[in-house]
């Protein structure tokens, strides 16, 4: 009698047990088209898509948005056809494909007519927006989806490109992906103060909710290659890009920004001549505001310590003494012009803060911060804004002379 | 199995404390305290807060006390009389239904929404009321000893979350501090307060502690350990977030998870970890929501079948928790709880305790 409780009481532990570890709502990896980069364009149809509607197959729709997305791993066979964007034979590690619409999800789901798996944001690493396109709508529209969808991860990053993103997007080399090594350069942030720091979608998030205009790293594109050059302004309430800043601002504004890694070199010319190269290693940048009278003034002190790194100097002499001061000299005049040409665009050209002055005036005064928080871009452009550069050499490297 | 025999000591009693207090609110809580706040004052509200609710929770164990081996819903009575213990306790069951009810929803809108999207509502909740019940209806020292293996998971997986999230942490997002006065601070009390609620286990607790004398002890460690999480939370979400980022999301403390990733730690993403973990908590607060409901039938009514009693709240809760149509009314839910656990544990205790002393019933201070 025991024996059959025992018998029954194990055979029902097995059924639970081999009901309970199946999952209910389970789908396959296999069956599933992982995106892993999006790239937004303004609208243009696909030879596909065209000859799809000459056949009656479209439905109402304006073609404001051509949504591209990279889907990893991409096709093994070689029927690619003449969307632009993918590889067009052989294996390739990703796929890109194209679709117009009005609406990022009403065009997601229209994937679902041409393909058989379903897209899924999980994995979604790096959105790649054209710059002509955020011209034409503010970044809070073109990536209200984005934000709102429940399986894209707010650490997904951003970037801008100068021309189409889905140029972007291709790689000539097939088996390297575009979206996973854009996100590898923005890593680079630490060794070259050309690149902005990566800024995710929880971090953009911020920004526009804050009411701030923000910058973005731009990415150009040439023949399947891809460089990250410059950044983007986008301006506060509007959030729609209007203007570039170059590398070389980019340089600059990394030295009135204290939450900037410290990377990057100065290049000047010495008396002879010849070029010498002093790297960053460490950066102390402390912007300091002054309310008086309900003026408002920034002063930025920023001193670096660095090794000197390249000297052509052809009959190499010992680097001592005067020597160095004047290199060191020379670096932070370098350093003070490209400032100059920055903060000079930032507030007469576009008039918009995007160093994080408004940060430094909140925390430090918030009385006068509420009194200008609304309009603070136009406050900003009047503002006097002074600064003091110091470059130390700290040490020649491993070879001294 | 008879419940009056059971005692617990003051250490489980804080953990009862702990388990019941974290549940639902943490995930809402930097959102719906800093939006009430405004700057990023928010901590220094959560802090006060705290300590307000201490001294409410200290109230609250010193009428217990003096009516040692009963709960509330046995000792109303002497108090206040018949009749009007009676509707006190209908309140007080009705409201610990409705609290599982509530918990029970939000677990079934957040699995839906990050883990289980395609799954039906109905089929999470069941699972989840049946394990319930299973783990009530072995009784106290049942519960006691799954919460003691549930807490301590729950401290380290959340803590150590928590800090990873170090990377995106900016100090600049939680300054000035108090830049614009205490205004913001005495705001954001409100909201704050409301996910204080859960000290209120212990107008039942007290009852079956082996040591009554320790519950004052047992209240102010219970409330210390989620007061300090709580801080946790919300420095790291505001720090990391900032302010303006978190005014839209609306799963903060998730999302803050959502927001990183680490390559080369067995995990890249911790999100489902800490999911798991919280519906750990929003379990032991459903459990004992649900345990507490039914003693009160049973002291109120003097009914004796408790397992009974049990199976009978089931369908109850389960029609209470399908009640909010959507997030939005479910939210709603959860902010009138808050307000009427305020009237509940917080403004009545005092009157029954000044009662209890002007009328002279139960014992001295024991």
């Amino acid at each position: 009698m025991t024996s059959l409780r025992l018998w029954l009481r194990m055979i029902c532990a097995l059924l639970i047990l081999s009901l309970i570890s199946g999952c209910w709502s389970s789908r396959e990896i296999e069956d599933l088209s992982l995106y892993v980069g999006l790239g937004i364009d303004v609208g243009q149809e696909t030879k596909f898509e065209k000859k799809i509607s000459a056949q009656g197959g479209g439905y109402p729709k304006e073609e404001i948005v051509t949504a591209t997305v990279q889907i990893a791993p991409g096709k093994s066979s070689g029927q690619q056809s003449d969307e632009g964007g993918s590889p067009s034979s052989g294996k390739s590690s990703y796929s890109n494909e194209q679709l117009t619409g009005d609406s990022l999800l009403q065009i997601f789901r229209q994937f679902s007519l041409r393909r058989d798996r379903p897209l899924i944001g999980h994995h979604l690493k790096v959105i790649v927006i054209s710059k002509d396109i955020a011209k034409k709508y503010g970044l809070k529209q073109l990536l209200d989806f984005v934000l709102r969808d429940n399986d894209i991860r707010p650490n997904c990053l951003v970037l801008i490109s100068h021309h189409r993103a889905l140029d972007v997007l291709t790689s000539k080399d097939p088996s390297r992906i575009p979206a996973f090594y854009l996100t590898g350069i923005t890593n680079n942030s630490y060794i070259s103060n050309k690149i902005l720091e990566p800024v995710s979608l929880a971090k953009l998030d911020a920004e526009m909710q804050s009411g701030s205009s923000f910058l973005l790293q731009n990415v150009l594109n040439a023949d399947g290659e891809d460089k990250f050059s410059g950044g983007s302004i986008f301006k506060a309430k509007t959030t729609k890009f209007i203007g570039e800043l170059s590398q070389t601002d980019l340089e600059a504004l990394s030295w009135i920004m204290p939450e900037e890694k410290a990377g990057g070199v100065i290049k000047t010319y010495s008396k002879e001549g010849f070029t010498v190269l002093y790297e960053i290693k460490k950066k102390t940048i402390k912007i300091i505001p002054k309310v008086s009278h309900g003026d408002i003034s920034f002063h930025v002190k920023a001193e670096s310590e660095g090794w000197l790194m390249e000297d052509w100097r052809a009959p190499e002499k010992e680097e001592k003494g005067a020597y160095l001061k004047e290199l060191e000299q020379d670096f932070a005049k370098i350093v003070d012009q490209q400032i100059d040409q920055m903060l000079y665009k930032l507030q007469h050209t576009y008039k918009a803060d995007v160093a994080g002055f408004r940060d430094s005036l909140r925390i430090h005064y918030p009385k006068t911060w509420k009194k200008v928080k609304d309009n603070w871009d136009e406050v900003f452009a009047t503002v006097p804004i002074t600064y003091e550069i110091k470059t130390n050499v700290v040490n020649p490297g491993s070879s001294t002379e | 199995m008879n419940d009056s025999q059971v005692k617990i000591s003051t250490t489980q009693a804080v953990v009862i404390i702990v388990n019941y207090m974290l549940g639902a609110g943490i995930l809402t809580l930097p959102r719906t305290t800093s939006k009430a706040v405004g700057t990023p004052d928010v901590w220094i509200s959560i802090i006060l807060s705290g300590l307000i609710i201490t001294g409410v929770g200290i109230i609250l164990v010193t009428l217990c006390r003096r009516f040692p081996e009963k709960t509330v819903f046995q000792f109303t009575r002497e108090i206040t009389g018949r009749w009007i213990a009676y509707i006190l306790g209908c309140a007080n069951i009705l409201y610990f239904m409705v609290i599982a009810a509530f918990e029970i929803r939000v677990m079934a809108d957040v699995t839906g929404m990050y883990l289980l999207e395609r799954t039906p509502t109905w089929a999470i909740v069941m699972v989840f009321m049946w394990i319930g019940i299973y783990l009530i209806s072995g009784g106290l020292p049942v519960i006691v000893r799954v919460f003691e293996v549930i807490l301590p998971i729950t401290l380290v997986i959340f803590v150590m979350e928590i800090l990873l999230s170090n990377q995106l942490f900016e100090i600049g997002n939680l300054r000035p501090v108090l830049g614009e006065g205490i205004m913001p601070v005495v705001k954001g009390l409100k909201p704050s307060l409301l996910s204080y609620t859960g000290y209120e286990v212990m107008l039942v607790i007290t009852a079956y502690m082996q040591n009554p004398k320790k519950s004052n002890k047992a209240m102010t460690w219970g409330l210390g350990i989620s007061t300090s999480i709580y801080l946790i939370t919300v420095v790291m979400v505001v720090g990391s977030l900032s302010l303006d980022g978190i005014k839209t999301r609306t799963w903060p403390t998730l999302d803050l998870v959502r927001s990183f990733e680490i390559q080369g730690l067995i995990f890249e993403r911790f999100e489902s970890l800490l999911l798991v973990i919280w519906i750990l908590q929003i379990f032991s607060t459903f459990a004992i929501t649900h345990y507490c409901a039914s003693v009160g039938i049973r002291d109120l009514f003097k009914a004796k079948k408790m397992r009974t009693i049990m199976y009978c709240l089931l369908p109850f809760i389960y029609l209470a928790a399908m009640i909010p149509k959507n997030v939005y009314e479910t939210f709603a839910l959860g902010d009138m709880l808050g307000n009427v656990s305020v009237v509940l544990f917080a403004i009545l205790p005092l009157v029954l305790l000044l009662l209890s002393i002007i009328r002279k019933k139960g014992g001295k201070h024991a």
